[in-house]
């Protein structure tokens, strides 16, 4: 399991767009809270996936109009407080390629 | 004071908007009232889908925002096919719809939907709007969303005593985004990174997409292809980014793309992806796409990254700003001599072989049709066999050429396409293409060409099946043609005469031989000369094919061609 934490303005179906990206994917939502965030809404999902599935549904949310801050949590169980905030879209989990790769990739 | 309808026409017309496509009812009746005093245009289509689809070929043809407006209920459930075809080829689109008045909101009152839920996952942004003193900011910030970033679709659902409703109107208001981390990224150091790529790349090529048109980065992206000359390809939606003539451009890539495109792809070691989503009809088995490549993948819209197969360097941003970047980076290094590869990519050996079996006439005659277009001419293909045709047989360098419903791949798409595209482009000479099943789907626009007498020609390769599925059913369900004859079609030269719109036959036996017969060649000429709205049924063989094919599941290598 792990948590997400995805905070928005709280416009006209944001949150159900937030719900949507799990929901089209066929992911049960076993615990969802919404709740006011300082001067916006959060909400607290926990969802059984796959790390690509992770990465997908946080750049998902990213792009959702109104959605302000996306963060991935350590699985649920470990602790949900030492979650990782991400202030950019979240790559995918596949970027490799950093100034050694491209050198290991020049002497092959 | 002015109505509710009053304004929003005047904000749209703010916006920019000259024309709208749509079909009235109940609902929305407010809107219509005002509409003959508001300076836009409206074209009544025959069915709320048509409207949605000719506002799309309408965006697509000019960057612009379609409008689409209807009524509540049955008028706004229409939409939704187009909507969702908006969102998947990232189509500037705004839905107007009419909703029963607030107070009935929610008591499943006649012509009652929910609109805003109904289509929420298929919007970038949508608003139910609840008083007349929102409707200002909620048509500036609909139009901010339908052209900012990625374009895409958004509906604005207006109760109809919102439409009715009277206030001091102040004029049309600008909308100021909220910024995003993601907003604040400019052009980034990601050149450190892919310039060594390139440097060290054996086998480099390039995929483009439809991106690269809608960031208004063609003409950059011409000049860093010319720069590199490396192997160069194109999605259905990137056809006509590149110069079509040149020699290290291959076509069109993915389930029925070229052979050099394809092979290409399979062996390159470095993958540059310009504005494409990487879906699964341009790479087949993913796991075995590009299977030596290390992919850098130039997205302004990181939700599609990652999607089918990962990519090694995300270079997210506004093309216009990173393909420049890129050229710029490119032209400081020495590049490396990548003779032998384009020899080997580009080959004469790996052209397409010349047409033949089952559908070489319906080839040759999209070939002599396209030959005598002008350089300005927009095909607007349907979905299915005669699209693949079509965009296999595109030769113009027109990055706004070749229109179509890649994504969602809905039938019935080109007719009213064609409307809005011709109506976009009075002088150019557009031509729909379609099938029997999918011209029958929409139909009805017949009427719509014909009040307006447009220009198009639209042209039917009449293989009296669902053709696309029949081949399938061909080759992957033991030719078991389940519910895909269609034998039984109208004549439809008689059905555009009962609209008064003139028509004609073409059997395939004249384009069994090349050079096309004078006396077709100048038929051809003639028809797509005529200033009147016209059509022509080629019948094609019933069990053509479309070749290559990439079976589904397979690898881009694993491609499968006609059998002699």
């Amino acid at each position: 399991m792990q948590a997400f934490h995805i905070q928005y303005r709280n416009t006209q179906g944001t949150l159900m767009r937030i719900l949507n990206a799990a929901s089209r994917r066929g992911l049960d939502m076993p615990y969802v809270q919404a709740t006011p965030m300082d001067h916006e809404h959060g909400v607290t999902l926990l969802l059984d996936v796959s790390p690509k599935q992770t990465g997908q549904l946080c750049r998902d949310w990213h792009a959702i109009v109104d959605v302000t801050k996306v963060r991935a949590g350590v699985p649920f169980t470990v602790a949900t407080h030492a979650a990782h905030e991400w202030t950019t879209p979240h790559l995918p989990a596949s970027v490799r390629v950093a100034s050694n790769t491209a050198a290991r990739t020049a002497s092959a | 004071m002015l109505r509710g309808a009053e304004i929003v026409l005047r904000c749209l017309r703010a916006e920019g908007v000259e024309l709208a496509f749509g079909y009235p009812g109940g609902a929305i009746m407010p809107l219509y009232d005002a509409l003959p005093d508001s300076g836009i245009r409206h074209v009544l289509t025959r069915h709320e889908q048509g409207a949605v689809f000719a506002a799309e070929g309408y965006a697509r043809a000019t960057g612009k925002v379609g409008v689409a407006i209807a009524t509540s209920g049955p008028g706004a459930t229409n939409l939704v096919t187009g909507i969702a075809d908006a969102k998947m080829d990232s189509v500037p689109l705004l839905c107007i719809t009419g909703q029963v008045r607030s107070a009935m909101i929610g008591s499943d009152a006649f012509q009652e939907t929910d609109v805003f839920g109904l289509t929420l996952a298929l919007t970038k942004w949508s608003r139910l709007v609840r008083s007349i003193e929102e409707l200002p900011a909620v048509i500036a910030e609909a139009f901010h969303w339908a052209r900012s970033g990625r374009p895409g679709p958004v509906v604005i659902d207006i109760p109809t005593d919102v439409l009715k409703a009277k206030m001091d109107f102040a004029g049309p208001v600008k909308f100021q985004p909220h910024p995003k981390p993601a907003d604040i990224h400019g052009v980034t150091t990601f050149t450190e990174t892919l310039i060594p790529l390139l440097e060290n790349a054996k086998r480099p090529v390039a995929l483009l997409g439809a991106g690269v048109k809608l960031a208004g980065a063609v003409e950059d992206l011409r000049e860093l292809l010319a720069y590199l000359q490396i192997p160069t390809f194109a999605t259905v939606h990137g056809l006509g980014a590149a110069p079509q003539d040149a020699a290290y451009y291959l076509g069109m890539v993915g389930m029925h793309g070229t052979r050099a495109a394809n092979l290409a792809l399979h062996e390159t070691d470095l993958l540059l992806v310009f504005g494409a989503r990487l879906d699964d009809r341009v790479t087949g088995d993913p796991s075995r796409f590009a299977p030596h490549a290390r992919i850098a993948h130039f997205e302004i819209d990181p939700s599609q990254l990652d999607r089918v197969r990962a990519c090694d360097l995300p270079v997210i941003g506004d093309l216009a700003e990173t393909i420049p970047a890129f050229d710029s980076a490119v032209r400081r290094i020495s590049l490396p001599d990548w003779t032998q590869w384009r020899g080997v990519a580009c080959g004469a050996d790996r052209a397409e072989p010349d047409a033949r079996g089952l559908a070489s006439p319906t080839i040759r005659f999209l070939d002599e049709l396209f030959r005598h277009l002008p350089e300005d001419s927009v095909i607007v293909a349907d979905v299915g066999q005669h699209q693949m045709w079509a965009a296999q047989r595109y030769r113009s360098s027109s990055p706004r050429g070749f229109v179509t419903s890649g994504g969602l791949g809905a039938m019935g798409f080109a007719l009213p396409a064609a409307i809005g595209v011709q109506l976009a482009k009075p002088n150019a000479t557009v031509v729909c293409v379609s099938g029997d099943g999918g011209f029958q789907i929409n139909i009805q626009e017949l009427a719509t060409v014909k009040r307006l007498r447009l220009p198009v020609k639209m042209v039917i390769i009449d293989n009296k099946y669902l053709g696309m599925v029949r081949q399938w059913q061909e080759l992957f369900y033991a030719r078991n043609y389940s519910e895909t004859d269609l034998s039984d079609n109208p004549d439809f030269v008689e059905v555009a005469r009962a609209y008064r719109i003139y028509g004609d036959h073409l059997d395939e036996d004249a384009m069994r031989e090349a050079p096309v017969n004078k006396a077709v060649s100048a038929m051809l000429q003639r028809f797509l000369g005529s200033p009147e709205p016209e059509l022509l049924v080629f019948d094609c063989h019933p069990e053509a094919n479309v070749y290559p094919m990439v079976p589904a599941g397979a690898a881009l290598s694993e491609m499968i061609f006609e059998q002699e």
